[in-house]
């Protein structure tokens, strides 16, 4: 899962970054409106945390922008302009969720996941695929109720799967929504994160499409 | 009215002048005319008793007596007729030892009466006027002139009733008064309409700066005459600016918001990221920022609406406006899968205020409701007389009837748990008291708690 981050203070957005990262999602920083326009338009972020006040182009119109193209992430608008105008205006422009700083790191992560989990169609907090078992909230998985040790970058990738699942997932969709835009990709690197969940999971979980990718199949 | 506030209206003014401008016109007038007319009778009487005159010397002669006679009686019936009104006499001066001698010949009008002129001497040939009594004690007005024929000196005289003068002169009068009358009251009366066609424009302003007032119009609207149309152009002027110092104090305000709230939230956060190594400090940073948080929601949305509040011009339609809020509050509160109901509202109610204001008043009890409702909540709005009443309901558990007054005030909150300002009732009930409204709290029939916004409503 990688999330967009875009916020003019650098403090503030490492702050967020960090957070988001020990919630087991990928980050990226936008600094101005311009970027954030760019990176929300070319590259498939899971979720955006957008602040308002920003240089070059201000969230608003940002946000605006990406609809108008088509975008459909869910966007958490994070801002200190918290009257019910700006919250109208805010969520008027396509916003799915509206939170003012100052915030707390556990609120935001908890508006993030619920917003990831209802774009993927899911109500409930906890994804459930035959015997596996995904919390949203304390990122942990179970098989049969007992819990796996996973990496980082297992857990993302599984993640996805489970988000996704009775899709067929393509490498380059895994690869895009587990790195970080500026990280080395190679999407071999899939193949092993692969390789090594299947160990973990009961055999014939993941499915793999010839040709197309990989299928997390709920049990019929 | 009293006089001073005659005095003070413009109305009262413009009248007042031109009616004491058409009474001495009409005063003046009659006077005038009336005079003019009297000295044309009064020439007109002297005029046909001298030509009386000149009949009575141009038929006078002797007889062989040395009598003076008349060649032909003059014909007027009126000097045949005994006290007539016209009278003619013809006395003999006093000369070389004759005696003076009255009415040697009279008309038969005079019957046996002596017209006693004056004592006088005019120069032979000369006309002299005067008012003599007459018979039967009329006033009467004569000529007469002095003669001499074949060296008699003679005097002849022509009187006639002053009555044949004035009887004329005052059923002219008469007449030319009603007419004066009659014209004076229509010049009151076109008086009195131009003055209410003339003023008729800032009547008209004074509408449209009351809709202005009322919140129907932002500016003020329509068609004014020349003299009028720069005032309203630099009133609208000064609106518009008003307006847009308020929009930069409300974007300065919120600039100030953002400066401050960006470092607490990096504050806050620090803190919290250091929570396992010195919990202490990590409380007390999470707790002060929380205070300085409150105070910055409380007083920015205080100032924001009192530099609007009493602002003239501003009306907000209900309708959008609760609208735009229940789709933020179903993608705010969207985890909490509340039915949210707004009952259908006429399209004609509007609150007269800004827009930020209501929202922020709305904002905050649905924001609340949605906070505490179990399921449910309601929305419905009606107009009272210049008032509108929005109601939110909820379901959930409500607030005890000792503890609402509380929750008004500000910075207390019910419970600490939920999420939020916790100002939220507070401020809500603040900006409605600088609009003029109040909000009310009550047990809903929905079992929950009852928020009731009464606020001005814009015509």
């Amino acid at each position: 899962m990688r999330i967009l981050v875009v916020e003019d203070e650098p403090m503030l957005a490492a702050q967020l970054a960090e957070g988001v990262s020990a919630a087991g999602y990928v980050a990226d920083i936008a600094r101005n409106g311009a970027d954030a326009h760019f990176m929300g338009d070319t590259e498939p972020y899971d979720a955006v945390v957008l602040d308002i006040g920003l240089p070059q182009m201000d969230g608003i119109t940002v946000l605006k922008k990406w609809r108008a193209a088509g975008r459909t992430m869910p966007v958490l608008i994070l801002t200190a302009r918290d009257s019910w105008h700006e919250k109208v205006a805010g969520i008027d422009a396509g916003a799915d969720d509206y939170l003012t700083k100052p915030f707390h790191m556990e609120e935001l992560l908890a508006r993030l996941r619920a917003l990831i989990r209802r774009a993927g169609g899911h109500a409930s907090t906890e994804l459930v695929c035959g015997p596996l078992t995904l919390d949203t909230r304390s990122s942990r998985v179970s098989v049969n109720g007992r819990t796996l040790t996973l990496t980082g970058h297992e857990y993302r990738v599984l993640a996805y799967l489970i988000h996704h699942r009775d899709e067929v997932v393509s490498r380059g969709d895994l690869t895009e929504h587990i790195y970080a835009q500026d990280f080395d990709r190679d999407s071999n690197t899939v193949e092993v994160f692969i390789g090594r969940l299947r160990k973990k999971l009961p055999p014939e979980l993941i499915e793999t499409v010839r040709g197309l990718g990989y299928r997390l199949a709920s049990p019929q | 009215m009293t006089f001073a506030a005659l005095r003070g209206s413009l109305r009262y003014r413009l009248l007042l002048g031109t009616l004491c401008w058409i009474a001495a016109s009409i005063f003046v007038a009659g006077w005038g005319l009336g005079k003019l007319f009297h000295q044309h009778v009064e020439t007109q009487f002297h005029a046909e008793l001298t030509i009386h005159l000149d009949q009575l010397t141009a038929q006078l002669a002797l007889d062989e007596q040395g009598r003076p006679e008349l060649a032909m009686q003059p014909g007027d019936p009126r000097l045949n007729q005994p006290f007539a009104g016209l009278y003619w006499q013809i006395d003999r001066l006093a000369e070389a030892g004759f005696p003076a001698e009255s009415a040697v010949l009279r008309s038969r009008s005079l019957w046996d009466q002596v017209l006693d002129v004056p004592a006088d001497a005019p120069v032979t040939g000369e006309v002299h006027r005067h008012r003599i009594a007459g018979p039967q004690g009329a006033g009467l007005g004569m000529v007469e002139r002095r003669v001499s024929i074949d060296g008699l000196p003679l005097r002849l005289i022509v009187a006639a009733d002053e009555n044949l003068m004035i009887e004329p002169v005052s059923r002219f009068q008469g007449e030319l008064w009603l007419a004066l009358g009659i014209l004076g009251l229509g010049l009151a009366l076109a008086a009195l309409v131009q003055v209410f066609v003339g003023t008729a424009p800032l009547r008209s302003l004074q509408a449209a700066l009351g809709r202005v007032r009322g919140g129907a119009t932002r500016q003020l609207e329509g068609a004014f005459p020349t003299e009028i149309m720069p005032l309203v152009t630099e009133f609208n002027s000064v609106l518009t600016q008003n307006a847009e110092v308020i929009e930069r104090a409300r974007t300065q305000a919120g600039n100030l918001a953002h400066a401050l709230k960006t470092p607490l939230s990096v504050l806050a956060n620090a803190a919290n990221a250091t929570g396992g190594e010195d919990g202490e400090l990590a409380r007390l940073v999470a707790a002060q920022v929380e205070i300085a948080r409150k105070q910055v929601d409380y007083h920015l949305a205080r100032a924001q609406a009192a530099a609007t509040a009493r602002m003239p011009g501003a009306r907000t339609p209900l309708q959008p406006a609760i609208e735009g809020l229940v789709r933020t509050m179903q993608r705010i509160h969207a985890a909490r899968n509340l039915e949210m109901v707004v009952h259908p509202l006429a399209p004609a109610l509007a609150f007269r205020g800004e827009e930020h204001d209501l929202q922020e008043m709305l904002g905050n009890l649905i924001d609340n409701a949605c906070k505490w409702a179990i399921s449910r909540i309601e929305i419905r709005a009606h107009a009272g007389h210049d008032r509108i009443a929005i109601c939110v309901d909820d379901d959930g558990k409500g607030i005890a009837s000792d503890q609402r007054d509380a929750m008004l005030q500000r910075g207390v909150r019910a419970d600490q748990q939920v999420p939020g300002t916790g100002l939220g009732l507070a401020i809500a009930s603040d900006l409605a008291h600088l609009y003029g409204g109040h909000l009310a709290l009550a047990d809903s029939p929905q079992g929950g708690l009852r928020a009731t916004l009464t606020l001005p409503a814009a015509r």
